[in-house]
């Protein structure tokens, strides 16, 4: 199939591949899965807990070209914002940056997932005052 | 209540009884051909559990009769057979022979009669995780991860030990022991891999049993059932990976 110039571009050069202390108290950690094709993605995000600033990402995916390409773009868009406007980044976007064809939308929801995850394990983290309905099913 | 499911077109409930006639002979008409006349009939909007006269939809199905059916059948449908009756008799052979092979080709297949069959009940398998991800956006609740986190968690390993492997042999300097580690890996996950489809053959016979109780009585039953068909097979899916990623950096 073909892909984007942008999705190639993320792919031979992935921004911010790697990983951080899981147990570190300013890290969240984000391990998604999508089951349509059993592909996995780590996100992980480095949170400044005066500002609630992400001042790191790093991430890593065994998937295909598109999750690979999603998940660099995600580490990119998070880095610098806010945890809560980090929460409002959705996969539509990703998939309208990276042009990514209807087959492939479910690889740009890995990556929201894996944002919103890698948030949610960093609030339960700081015991936060409004806990992210960790309890919720 | 007849749901249609968008995915064939079609009702997803079992069709009753059809009573139409044939269009030749105005007999009653048979499924694929008129038993009196013999003459084809235009194709039927049926599943494809219906076109194989399996209305209640069992998925343990006698594959062998199945096979016999199949072939008997594309045999009558044959172009060469319908080559001297009417243009529209032709072209219905003709929609009924493709018909005729993507029943086949999909109920013959354990897997994806599954899904198919899923399908016929509503349930969107590629569409799963986007819609849950969906209602986590909107309610601000964390998405439940389809799959157990475990699984997750022991696919990201293996494939961390499997890149190391890749990156050692690229080298020409693979570590022993991780070879053998990895190659035990390979054979219990192809064991796991055949546990699932046992796993699956098991809930098709509870299907089968709620199904003879009829349909109406016990849609949560199916519900249910229908849920836990889908787990496995979502879980297949991250084994179906690792037993090829496995078998691909052994064999490199
Ligand atoms: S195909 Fe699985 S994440 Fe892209």
């Amino acid at each position: 199939m073909a892909y984007s110039d942008k999705v190639i571009d993320h792919y031979n050069n992935p921004r911010n591949v790697g990983s951080m202390d899981k147990s570190s108290a300013d890290v969240g950690t984000g391990l998604v899965g999508a089951p349509e094709c059993g592909d996995v993605m780590k996100l992980q995000i480095k949170v400044n807990p005066q500002t609630n600033v992400i001042e790191d990402a790093k991430f890593k995916t065994f998937g295909c070209g598109s999750a690979i390409a999603s998940s660099s773009l995600a580490t990119e868009w998070v880095k610098g914002k806010t945890i809560d406007e980090a929460l409002t980044i959705k996969n539509t976007e990703i998939v309208k940056e990276l042009s990514l064809p209807p087959v492939k939308i479910h690889c740009s929801v890995l990556a929201e997932d894996a944002i919103r995850a890698a948030i949610c394990d960093w609030k339960k983290k700081q015991g936060a005052e409004k806990p992210v309905a960790a309890e919720a099913k | 209540m007849t749901t249609k499911s968008a995915f064939t077109g079609i009702s997803t409930k079992p069709p009753a009884e059809e009573n139409h006639s044939c269009w030749s002979c105005g007999a009653m008409r048979a499924a694929h051909f008129c038993e009196s006349c013999g003459k084809v009939q235009p194709p039927a909007p049926v599943d494809y559990f219906a076109f194989f006269g399996l209305p209640r939809r069992q998925l343990n199905l006698d594959v062998a009769k199945l096979e016999k059916d199949f072939y008997e059948l594309s045999r009558k449908l044959h172009p060469d057979v319908s080559a001297r009756a009417s243009a529209q008799e032709q072209e219905w052979s003709l929609e009924q022979s493709s018909m005729l092979n993507d029943a086949y080709r999909t109920l013959r297949d354990p897997i994806k009669r599954t899904q198919y069959l899923l399908r016929l009940e509503g349930i969107e398998l590629e569409e799963q995780s986007k819609s849950a991800t969906e209602r986590a956006r909107a309610t601000g609740e964390t998405k439940k991860q389809i799959v157990p986190p475990d699984l997750l968690e022991e696919v990201f390993e293996l494939n961390m030990q499997l890149e190391e492997l890749r990156a050692q042999k690229k080298m020409g300097e693979d570590d022993p022991a991780l070879v053998e580690e990895v190659g035990r890996q390979k054979l219990e996950l192809e064991e796991r891999y055949d546990g699932l489809l046992e796993e699956l053959e098991n809930y098709w016979k509870e299907w089968d049993v709620l199904i003879d109780r009829g349909p109406e009585a016990n849609a949560e039953e199916r519900a249910a059932v229908a849920k836990k068909m889908v787990d496995v097979l979502n879980r297949r899916n991250y084994i179906r990976n690792l037993v090829r990623d496995v078998t691909a950096v052994l064999e490199s």
